[in-house]
């Protein structure tokens, strides 16, 4: 698992998507993260700190890649456009409703 | 188990969200070749599913995870 920055993370996962066209899937998964990088003490008595802010921990995989990035909350704005329009843009396999017949257009 | 609708999973993933932020896992699978869009939440005790083959859900979709991750990168405790 590589841990890349917000960016890259998107530019990898769009090719990871492009990738999983003809076969295969993408997998994404999305955690509560407190930014702690050392395992909890066995100890249950030890008091850890209260984490003051919290993360947001984003995972990729395909068959032959896997990615990871760390969103913190100041960038979760400017990361959510960029994620979401990703997503509507690969995620383009789906069925479309059958839209509504166009009205008539009135006869002048 | 797949919830039904798509309502119905957003509400349980919010109770079962705010129960404990910290344990819960948000993940979803799209095969582009079945044209099929899979979520799961879950706490590791209880497992939420939802499938949908429709675009417009995915709209629905990214509202969900743009409120989820917005919770979850933020200071909040609850």
């Amino acid at each position: 698992m590589v841990l890349l920055d917000n960016d890259v993370f998107l530019t990898q996962l769009t090719i990871m998507f492009h990738d999983a066209r003809n076969s295969g899937s993408v997998r994404m998964s999305m955690k509560r993260y407190d930014g702690r990088t050392k395992p909890h003490p066995k100890d249950k008595q030890k008091k850890i700190p209260e984490p003051t802010e919290y993360l947001c921990l984003l995972r990729a995989t395909t068959n032959q890649k896997k990615i990871s990035t760390v969103v913190h909350p100041k960038d979760v704005n400017k990361f959510q456009l960029a994620y979401c329009s990703l997503l509507r843009g690969n995620m383009d396999g789906l069925k479309k409703m059958k839209k509504a017949k166009a009205k008539p257009k009135a006869t002048q | 188990m797949y919830l039904a609708s798509w309502d119905e999973f957003e509400r349980a993933a919010q109770n079962l969200y705010l129960q404990d932020p910290m344990k819960v896992t948000y993940s979803m699978k799209y095969t582009h070749k079945s044209n099929l869009l899979k979520i799961k939440l879950t706490d590791n005790a209880i497992c939420l599913q939802y499938k949908t083959e429709n675009q417009p859900e995915v709209k629905k979709v990214e509202k969900f995870i743009n409120n989820l991750m917005r919770h979850m990168a933020s200071k909040d405790h609850s």
